[in-house]
């Protein structure tokens, strides 16, 4: 958590594009999944230099709202709550994201990633209905022990900025999507040696903070969050459509368990970073054991497991901004 | 005892309850109303109240039906009570029936009223089951809609899924962890024992059961539905038999897992009252005066992200209460900790001695103290009587009274912790 902002880059190759619709793009995903370059191989090609750029009307209340039913938390009363929390404005950028993923010249398949971590930048509150521009890109692309991981850099800029080259104070949230494609190589690497993230089984036997909340995943967590966040990857919505990606069961958005993680933690005029990374999946439904632990100096912890196999579901990290 | 300035003392007349029964047994179909009317009548009869116009009535139930938002003031209306006695409902968590009778002491000795009646109760049998929040809302819209067609639109998006009721939660909102997973998470963190627990537990059974078999609960319970007695009661457990229970909360724990069925309060229904009057009052219509309620103390803890244990509250308000009166635990003749969990009273207990957490949490210059081990809940607690949630207060105040009453000056201390993270103690002294 100690890394500062650094500028957001002028991007040579910016393609602006009307906000897309995430079940088109999962649908086209599915269906283009047979004619990939990278079957046959299994070798990744490189990253396109591009980026796209698309234009939010932002959150509407009826989602907030529904956030709010479904992740708990104090009323958007617009007076003593009303910026938006980091996870909503995840989903916002979100479909920008898997545009970007989606898109053909794209080297690896959108379906089946696994989504490894999310380190976010909340440097400016963002208001309710409040217009933006959505800019992503892909960058980092490198091995993983279990196949090819791929950072996607997703900034949320003030309505009027340029997104070509945005000036400091547009940049209101920026954030790293790690995703990890599972059974790849990029060609002229060597395998992955045994950095931290590379390392172990995911979750796997480890010491374990006093726990201070449970949190209760319904069968219907996926569709709930979905409904929410427009993220209707078949992996969370049901047993059935996850059974046919390969999954034993659905399991929970990453991002519903970030945005519990950060629901009565984050301050209205924002200026905070987090982190969490993502380890065994929660497999619906679910009940997560929660520890947070106070760090000192503004930061918290928070951890989340299955108490019965005490394996390790996530960790994450708050850091709030008086305290930097 | 004079230490807090107070025009003219409250003093605790007498109680009277109805015995604790577990849960959807011989009170089953019994509503709140019902059983906070008996005891209520029983106080009447006891105190020949008839016709009496109190000041004030005052309780609560923890588990309590929308429609019984009056519960008190409709309890009232079906006792011999004069009807224009006024009533209200409290509401905290399990320390309802301390906050109401606390109140009304404090009501008493401002000379806003010369007597009063506080107390409480609860049913886990008759809970209040609701309907789930997205039924609720499809219903609410229906009932706003404006035209047939509306009604009918709203009305179509009910799904089989929606109709299940919800019986009352049983976890802390915020935590969405039960009381008994928090309190064993302040159980491992204080090192309570298993054996310590079960031998508290095993105190509490042997202490009520003898309490009732010297008669001590005879002026302070009236039966109901032929129930006599608490039938919680098992004074015939041993140490050997609580040891092979399985634990049923903090089995994440493992083997260290410590808090069975037996070291934890079962549930149970019963409504318990507490007189209270002005001097004067006692004086004119010849009645027993117990015990003077001298001050009592609300806290809360941080408990939200475990920085302190939800169950704690007690040990705060321990802290301001004792050093207001400068009185140590070693001044108190008996201490009543309300046992929501034999690993409630050990690790307040433990907390008090502790002159780190005394200093760091409590804000004292060292450990609070040691309660001696042989005035603590000496005529049983709700381990064995069992603890219909807003009842508790009632039936430790009454019993207390009754246990100081002959000790002029002697001094009772009462902590009650609660859901919520709160808590409140309060301070007895004999007549």
């Amino acid at each position: 958590m100690s890394e500062t902002f650094s500028p957001a880059p002028v991007v040579a190759d910016l393609r602006r594009i009307e906000m897309p619709s995430l079940a088109g793009l999962y649908a086209r995903a599915a269906a283009d999944a047979a004619g990939r370059a990278v079957r046959g191989s299994g070798e990744v090609g490189a990253l396109p230099d591009q980026a796209l750029a698309a234009r939010s009307a932002g959150a509407t209340t009826a989602t907030t709202e529904a956030y709010r039913r479904l992740v708990g938390g104090e009323a958007f009363d617009g007076v003593h709550r009303w910026s938006l929390p980091s996870a909503l404005v995840h989903v916002l950028g979100f479909p920008v994201q898997v545009a970007l993923m989606a898109d053909r010249r794209f080297p690896l398949p959108l379906m089946g990633l696994v989504h490894l971590s999310n380190a976010v930048e909340h440097r400016r509150p963002i208001g309710v209905e409040q217009p933006l521009q959505i800019r992503a890109r892909a960058e980092n692309l490198r091995e993983h022990r279990r196949g090819v991981q791929v950072d996607i850099v997703t900034e949320v800029l003030r309505e009027q900025a340029d997104p070509a080259a945005p000036a400091e104070q547009d940049v209101l949230w920026t954030g790293t999507s790690t995703y990890l494609a599972r059974g790849l190589r990029l060609p002229d690497e060597p395998a992955a040696g045994s950095s931290e993230e590379s390392g172990r089984r995911d979750g796997d036997a480890v010491a374990l903070p006093p726990r201070t909340a449970s949190w209760r995943f319904g069968a219907d967590a996926g569709r709930s969050w979905a409904a929410v966040s427009g993220d209707c990857n078949p992996i969370h919505l049901s047993a059935l459509t996850a059974k046919a990606l390969g999954m034993p069961s659905a399991i929970a958005h990453g991002m519903h368990a970030a945005a519990k993680m950060l629901e009565g933690r984050e301050p209205q005029e924002a200026g905070h970073r987090w982190r969490i990374t993502f380890e065994a999946p929660i497999r619906l439904p679910a009940q997560v054991a929660v520890a947070a632990e106070d760090l000192g100096a503004g930061r918290t912890r928070i951890t989340g497991w299955d108490a019965r196999r005490r394996r390790r579901h996530f960790h994450g990290e708050l850091q709030l901004p008086e305290h930097d | 005892m004079h230490t807090v300035d107070a025009p003219r003392d409250a003093v605790i007349i007498g109680g009277n309850r109805i015995p604790f029964a577990r849960a959807h047994k011989a009170y089953a179909g019994a509503s709140t109303q019902d059983m906070l009317t008996s005891a209520l009548n029983g106080l009447v009869a006891r105190f020949a109240l008839q016709g009496e116009q109190l000041g004030a009535v005052a309780g609560g139930a923890v588990l309590k039906h929308p429609k019984n938002f009056n519960l008190v003031r409709e309890s009232l209306l079906g006792t011999p009570l004069d009807p224009r006695t006024p009533a209200h409902d409290v509401q905290m968590a399990c320390a309802t029936g301390m906050e109401a009778i606390g109140s009304l002491a404090d009501k008493i000795r401002l000379g806003r009223i010369d007597s009063a009646v506080g107390g409480g109760v609860d049913s886990i049998s008759d809970a209040p089951l609701v309907v789930s929040d997205a039924l609720r809302g499809i219903l609410m819209e229906a009932n706003r809609a404006k035209t047939a067609g509306q009604r009918l639109k709203a009305l179509a998006r009910i799904r089989p899924g929606h109709l299940a009721p919800q019986a009352p939660g049983v976890d802390e909102p915020r935590t969405g962890m039960s009381m008994g997973e928090h309190m064993a998470v302040t159980a491992h963190q204080w090192g309570i024992t298993r054996t310590e627990q079960d031998e508290l537990a095993l105190a509490s059974h042997q202490n009520l059961a003898a309490a009732w078999d010297r008669g001590f609960f005879d002026d302070l319970v009236t039966p109901f539905r032929r129930v006599a007695k608490d039938d919680n009661l098992r004074p015939d457990s041993t140490l050997e038999k609580l040891a092979t229970l399985s634990p049923v909360f903090g089995r994440d724990l493992g083997e260290e897992a410590t808090m069975t069925a037996a070291n934890s309060t079962a549930l149970t229904d019963g409504a318990a009252t507490v007189l209270l009057g002005s001097e004067e009052f006692a004086e004119s219509r010849d009645l027993p005066q117990l015990a003077t309620f001298v001050d009592h103390e609300l806290a809360a803890t941080d408990f939200v992200d475990g920085a302190e244990g939800l169950l704690m509250a007690p040990t705060r308000a321990a802290a301001r209460m004792l050093t207001r009166h400068g009185l140590t635990f070693d001044d108190f003749e008996y201490v009543e900790i309300h046992e929501a969990f034999a690993s409630t009273v050990l690790a307040q207990m433990k907390a008090w001695e502790d002159a780190e957490y005394c200093r760091e949490h409590l804000g004292l210059d060292g450990a609070l103290g040691r309660i001696d081990r042989s005035r603590l809940n000496v005529d049983g607690s709700s381990l064995a009587a069992g603890h219909p949630f807003a009842a508790t207060g009632g039936r430790i105040v009454a019993s207390l009274a009754k246990r100081l009453h002959g000790k002029p000056g002697k001094l009772g201390f009462i902590s009650v912790c609660a859901a919520g993270g709160q808590g409140i103690t309060a301070i007895l002294e004999g007549r």
